[in-house]
């Protein structure tokens, strides 16, 4: 009989995301275990108790996701369950806090589309503001369209705080070889002038960027929005929008909702998923493997 | 449709290790359902909880698994489920707290093998120092050992305290013999190596123990087990898959031979397998402990 799959699905939180554990059983795994509270110098124990009690062949058929809230802690997270393992006894980690990789994956993925269809261009040296950008959505997000060659400004209501976002951002997951920036809040009105996109990142039901400034931004191209809650992040921009002009956009920009948004990201959740169960070889995953397969979704679908 | 079979884990510590959920799941059960930061005195109405639920056939799918990092405690909670128990609305419980019972029952009964196959020996033969002494997997294999007949003495790297109070702790619980003493400097561990006939090596994974320095002062070392798989090992040139292997660096004393945590690996797992199995498959409820694990080990051996 062959043995069942089996998810080993740490957090620092109390709870486990239900988003998370529906989204595991979906793609396959036949038991999600969680582990709750966990330190993240309880990750090597966990992680070696997790690999030591199964064949190499069941090891195949074994996974750990890291959930939590915090971007940086869970890539940490992900590096130490990495230097635990001890080859041949080995299995596939895959982190996505808050489902915020996938989430800024989708986001990021959904805005290109629309730059390739809509604006004959790419992410490549556009202008980006992730608003409310400070949070794990905003940092991953900016990371990954860093990654592909944007210019992207991380803007919080405090400047020191999302300066000190901004250097986490390029020297823990960008490897230094990114160059995100910082804005205050108070200085948008300045910076949507020269902005092609906008990420708006922000918590439920805040007003990020307003319809005046909609309308004063010349060479705005795609404003994205992962807000599902009224009232939206980006004033015109609903959470079914799917590449919809915004009315009252005088450069003839799009608009991206939550929902549309939240289509690339499960479909970008469950492939990872998927691929730890599938791959020959441990995979470890994270939000840049969640933007090469929210990629691959979108031209899929194209 | 036959009723899906349930393991509830119960657990004192605030998560269960994904070493016995693998298990558990490898060997048969339908659905694990953890308990995190289970107190003693919870058992009796979670074990209630449990039996209540089920018809006597259903209880049947039903079993209960006691983790956690202590020995003593994990004895006590096995006996608060059995106390639990209704008749015929019981079920089987299985104690092995961080895998400890299984592991230290494994460990003993694989360098008893080595020592009847290598040097004619039986257990009551011989003298024992356990490293790493007063951890889970020590302090269980200590009283194994000494239930065994083994003049077992339990090394705690820090405090010669610590070991005397487990020691007496468990002398007093078990029945057993063992003694306490500390080995934090090289010195004492190659006092402490220089006259025993075995040795158990249980400390933390990573951590070499033994270095050869010490081992050349072994002169009448028989058998050394190790449990550590993760390099460094515990044990200096042993191999994780050596079974009766010699042990290289031991220049003094002929014909000692290692067991490394491969080979006491292989042995846990099937051991723990099957009595995770044998309560799926038993008609009368199982209480089982360490005691039944070491004879399990030995039947397998």
């Amino acid at each position: 009989m062959e043995k069942p799959f089996i998810l080993h699905m740490l957090t620092t939180a109390k709870n486990l995301s239900p988003f998370d554990v529906n989204m595991a059983m979906d793609a396959g795994w036949v038991s999600a275990i969680p582990y709750t509270n966990v330190e993240p110098s309880e990750v090597q124990g966990l992680v070696q108790d997790a690999i030591f009690s199964r064949s190499q062949k069941n090891l195949k058929r074994t996974g750990i996701f890291i959930g939590g809230r915090d971007t940086k802690q869970a890539m940490d997270m992900l590096k130490a369950a990495k230097r635990s393992m001890v080859p041949p006894f080995e299995v596939s980690v895959f982190a996505d806090p808050s489902g915020a990789f996938t989430t800024a994956a989708g986001m990021v993925a959904a805005v290109e589309r629309e730059l390739i269809t809509k604006f004959n261009t790419t992410l490549e040296g556009k202008n980006i503001l992730a608003l409310g950008g400070t949070g794990p959505v905003g940092q991953a997000a900016a990371v990954i369209a860093a990654q592909a060659g944007a210019n992207v400004r991380i803007i919080g209501r405090q400047l020191e705080k999302a300066q000190h976002i901004a250097d986490m951002c390029n020297s823990e997951f960008g490897d230094d070889k990114i160059t995100v920036s910082a804005g205050a809040d108070a200085d948008k009105a300045e910076y949507i002038k020269t902005a092609d996109v906008v990420f708006a990142t922000g918590a439920a039901g805040i007003e990020l960027l307003s319809a005046e400034l909609i309308a004063s931004a010349p060479q705005l191209k795609v404003a994205a929005d992962v807000n599902a809650v009224p009232p939206a992040g980006i004033a015109g921009v609903d959470a079914f929008h799917n590449g919809t002009a915004i009315a009252g956009s005088k450069s003839g920009a799009v608009g991206i909702g939550a929902l549309a948004i939240g289509n690339v990201k499960y479909q970008a959740q469950n492939r990872l998923l998927k691929k730890m169960i599938e791959s020959d070889r441990p995979v470890y995953l994270h939000f840049e493997h969640a933007f090469e397969v929210a990629r691959d979704y979108i031209k899929a679908t194209a | 449709m036959e009723k899906r079979s349930i393991l509830h884990m119960l657990d004192p510590m605030p998560n269960n290790s994904p070493f016995d959920i693998n298990m558990a799941l490898d060997a048969g059960f339908d659905v694990l359902m953890p308990y995190s930061n289970v107190k003693l005195d919870k058992v009796h109405g979670l074990t209630q909880d449990a039996i209540f639920s089920r018809s006597p056939s259903g209880v049947k799918r039903t079993g209960i698994f006691i983790g956690g990092r202590d020995l003593g405690l994990a004895v006590d909670m096995l006996d608060a489920t059995k106390q639990a128990m209704v008749p015929p609305f019981e079920v089987s419980v299985f104690a092995d707290p961080s895998g400890a019972f299984t592991t230290a029952a494994a460990l003993v009964a694989c360098v008893e093998k080595a020592l009847k196959e290598k040097h004619g020996k039986e257990l009551k033969d011989c003298t024992a120092i356990v490293f790493g002494g007063t951890g889970p997997v020590g302090i269980a294999t200590g009283v194994i050992a000494s239930l065994a007949g083994a003049d077992t003495t339990l090394a705690d790297h820090l405090s010669i305290d610590t070991a005397l109070d487990v020691a007496k702790e468990y002398n007093r619980r078990f029945g057993c013999n063992l003694r306490g003493t500390c080995a934090s400097s090289e010195a004492d561990k190659a006092r402490l190596v220089a006259t025993t006939d075995l040795v158990f090596c249980t400390a933390k994974a990573g951590i070499q123990v033994l270095s050869a320095d010490v081992l050349a002062e072994a002169t009448r070392l028989k058998v050394a087990g190790d449990v550590n798989a993760v390099p460094p090992l515990g044990i200096a040139g042993i191999k994780r898959s050596d079974s009766g292997a010699p042990l290289l660096h031991a220049v003094s004393a002929e014909g000692a031979v290692g067991v490394g945590a491969l080979a006491i690996g292989n042995v846990k797992y099937q051991l723990q397998h099957e009595l995770l199995e044998s309560m799926l498959k038993t008609d009368k409820p199982l209480y089982l402990d360490f005691r039944d694990a070491f004879n399990k080990a030995r039947e397998i051996l």
